[in-house]
This record gives structure tokens, sequence and C-alpha cells, in this order.
């Protein structure tokens, strides 16, 4: 996911950089740092303060977070507006509409469908599976 | 060269570096452009068949399903135009689909790993199967979508499915150890529960982090450093925007599956010790009998080698086959030597096994 494809451009051929020094020491920096990055996010002190981090923002957020569906959902219930459950039962019913309509195309296909074909049979060897 | 003109010289090309850099930072490449139709839909989740460039009477028989993870746009199979998995494949003689899961919302947060692997996969194999007019198929997991591809491959054996191909497959959680991902979501630090109760599927943007946390200084500074780098060189830049385009397009994991990934398989390895179900069938990995072969990648920091090398010794397939690519998680299929390392040998491992 956060891997990149690398890609620099041939040593060879290439004008005298006054800053090519500078630029390979920054490099030999960022490595060092990065390895020992790597290391430092692998550790259970890691995983333990980014888990206390994460379980206290999202404990501080919660009753905010209630009041505000609560009251959302109220005000559009006042306004005679559909709420999010009205929408996620809406579009649970339009995919077991899709379902229905695919069970049908499975049987249309298998009525009017090219004939299928199975591909050449492989050569076997002596042990069977 | 007056000084006057050098400096006029300067000047343009810094303009032009800045004109690059603005534009790879702040617009989307044209990624995914290999012609492709939509051939089954249900839900969010679409069946792309991409349009064939050989004639049929050249082609392999059996097609090519591509499964990629749920977490992620599919897109890295087609990155970009003379770049892409999906190309090379068609142009090699491949009848060429993908599955794309599509963007979860709210309303798909019970869906779980049952759904997909026993409800949207034979739906889609269905209508392959029509479509290509063959029986027989192949499936190519990557990922998430490995877990998928072999919870289908060994609850379906006798579906058709001919050719299994697994690529940086995250299926052995047992070496706690080596996965940084495992320790991170240790059930004394990390409550699943809380962050599904807060958010129904769990948000793109804390995946994202997740993955990029692995690597922090490779993934927040180091990457814009080799792009400020190149910026002379409008080759790098464009694949650099290519990839930067697709990896900032995260999209958030239903919360029953995200669930199922973090409990059943990361903290209880369910899968390799035989105990996962779905929909009640037992995931039996000996029950697998698909020719089988597994791709890891050497550097890789998010499925470590370890996660893939079990299924090899434990699918009930004859016919298997490992190799390891030199590269990361998706450099190896992405990177700038996929395509003359990678892909031919799934070509050649794939063509000998599709006529």
């Amino acid at each position: 996911m956060g891997d990149k494809p690398k890609g620099n451009p041939s040593a060879s051929d290439k004008p005298f950089d006054p800053l090519e020094a500078w630029r390979n020491m920054r490099d030999a920096t960022l490595d060092a740092w990065s390895k020992a990055m790597v290391e430092a996010v692998n550790t259970e002190a890691y995983a333990s303060a980014t888990g206390a981090m994460l379980d206290a923002s999202l404990s501080a957020s919660a009753p905010f977070r209630e009041a505000l569906q609560k009251s959302m959902a109220q005000t559009l219930q006042m306004l005679n507006l559909p709420t999010r459950a009205d929408f996620e039962s809406l579009a649970e019913r339009m995919t077991n509409l899709e379902m229905r309509l695919d069970d049908i195309d499975a049987k249309l296909d298998g009525l009017s469908g090219p004939s299928r074909t199975k591909a050449k049979p492989r050569k076997r060897k002596s042990k069977p599976r | 060269m007056t000084g006057s003109q050098a400096a006029a010289l300067e000047f343009g090309q810094a303009e032009e570096r800045l004109r690059r850099l603005t534009t790879a930072l702040t617009t989307r490449a044209a990624i995914a452009q290999t012609p492709k139709q939509v051939i089954w839909a249900l839900n969010k989740a679409k069946l792309y068949r991409y349009v064939p460039v050989v004639p049929a009477e050249k082609r392999h028989r059996v097609p090519l399903l591509l499964v990629f993870a749920l977490m992620n746009r599919p897109d890295i199979l087609d990155l970009r135009p003379g770049h892409s998995f999906v190309e090379f494949m068609a142009g090699k003689g491949y009848d060429v689909y993908l599955l794309d899961w599509g963007r979860p919302g709210l309303e798909d947060r019970h869906l779980k790993f049952d759904d997909y692997t026993l409800e949207y996969m034979p739906r889609a194999i269905r209508k392959l199967k029509a479509i290509s007019g063959s029986e027989e198929f192949s499936l190519l997991g990557w990922c998430i979508g490995a877990i998928l591809t072999t919870s289908y491959a060994a609850l379906r054996p006798r579906d058709g499915l001919r050719n299994l191909i697994l690529l940086t497959a995250p299926l052995d959680f047992s070496n706690k150890e080596a996965i940084t991902f495992a320790r991170w979501i240790d059930p004394r630090y990390f409550d699943v529960e809380k962050i599904l109760a807060a958010f129904g599927n769990m948000p793109a943007e804390m995946i994202e982090y997740g993955a990029k946390a692995l690597k922090p200084v490779e993934n927040y500074i180091g990457n814009y450093i080799r792009l400020w780098d190149n910026l002379d060189n409008p080759q790098i830049v464009e694949a650099w925007h290519a990839m930067h385009t697709w990896v900032t397009d995260n999209i958030p994991m239903a919360g029953a599956t995200f669930r199922q990934l973090i409990v059943d398989l990361y903290q209880n390895n369910r899968l390799m010790q035989g105990t996962w179900k779905l929909r009640g069938e037992r995931v039996d990995v000996g029950r697998i009998r698909a020719s089988l072969l597994t791709v890891i990648a050497e550097g890789d920091h998010i499925t470590p080698a370890c996660q893939s090398e079990s299924i090899h010794k434990k699918a009930g397939s004859r016919d298997k086959d490992l190799f390891r690519s030199p590269g990361g998680h998706i450099g190896i299929m992405a990177g700038s030597g996929a395509s003359s390392q990678t892909w031919p040998r799934i070509d050649a491992w794939l063509g000998k096994r599709s006529a």
C-alpha cells in the first residue's frame, strides 16, 4: 500500500553536481532514520501508545457523536425527510432486488447463453489427485 | 550563452519543474485506462471484462479473473498505459476479468467475508462463465483478495476453478513477532468493537494511516523527496503521479468484514488452523484442488513471507509452485521491475495451464 516503485536516473553521464555530497548525506540520514522508525513502530510500546490514543479519542468523542446522531434523526423526522436508517433500509431492499434479478439472469443465461466449453483436458500425471 | 540567456533558461527549467511538482501533488493521474465493459453488477460490486486484443482463435481458453483487496481500488492492476498488468495479460492472449468490490457505504457495514465469498463471487463467476463460454477459469487474488480467492477455492473446489494464483497472501497469522499489524491489533491495545461502534465501517483514513505507519519515514518524507529529486525526469514523475493517485485513493472496509479480519484471522489465525467458518461451512484449505501458484514479495513489510508460505504446504493441490519476487507488497506487481520479473513469470506459469 505505501510501497512505491523506485526509479533513479542512471549515475553515468551526470554533470558535476556540487550538492551531491549533501544529498548523499541526506539520504544516508533518512535511511538510518527510516530503519530506526520501522523498528520503533514494531514494538509493544508503540502498539500500546497508539491503542491508548485511539481509545481516548473514541471515548471522548462518543457522547458528542451520539447526541449529534440523535438530534439529526429527530430533526429529519420533524421535517418529513428520510433518515440514514431509511436510506439503509432502501439500499438493503435494492440489493435484494438485484439478487432476484441476478437469479433470473442466471436462468436466462442457462436457456439462451452460448454453449459452454471445457478447456482441453489437462495431461494428468500418473498419480490421481 | 550570455548571463541573461542562461538565467532565462534556468528560470524556464525551474518553472517546468514547479509545474510538474504541482501537477503531481494536486491532480489525479489518468489510471485504469485499459478499455473494459461492465458485464455484471451487484450492490457496489462490478465485474469488468477487458476488451480482448488478441483474436479469439489465438486466445487462451481459460479466462482469468482478478480479485483485489477490499480496502484499495483495483486500479493498481491497470495502473497506466504501457505499465499495466491487465494490458500485459490481455496482450498475451488472456480473456481478463476484474471483480471490483466498489466502495462500501454505511448500509454495507454488515457485509462479511461470508457474503463476498459465497454470495458475490459465485454470482460473478457464473456470469464470467456465461460470457466466456468456458466452464473453467483461473483466479488471481492479491492481498485480502487472496483471502477471498483461497476461501472460495477451498469451499467450491469443483466449481471449475483450474488455476489459483495468490499474490502477497496474508493467510497465516501465527508468527505474531514478524507481523507488525498483528502487534498493533493485539486485543490488549486495540478495541475493534469501539471503532465499529463509532464509524460502522473501518474508515479509509485509518486504513491508510496503518499502511503508511509501517514505514513512516519512507511514506511521509522519502516518497516526496524522491519526487523532488526526479522532477527533471518526466517518466519518473509520471510513474510517481500514477502511484500517488492510487495510494491516496483508499476506501473503507465493511465493518463486519473488518471484525472478521481482526478477530478471526489476525488474532486467532482461524483460516490456517482450519476452524474458520463462512456461512457455517468450514474453510479447509486441504480441499483446494486447483493448480496453485504462490507469489511472495521478498521485501514485503505488509504481508511478510511467513504469512504466505504455509498455504503452499497445506493446500490440497497436487500442482503447486512458489516463487519469490524482489520488491515490496505492491512493488512486485506495479513497480518498475514488475513488467520484467513478476508478470512474465505469472504468464509463463499460467499460459501452460490455460490451454
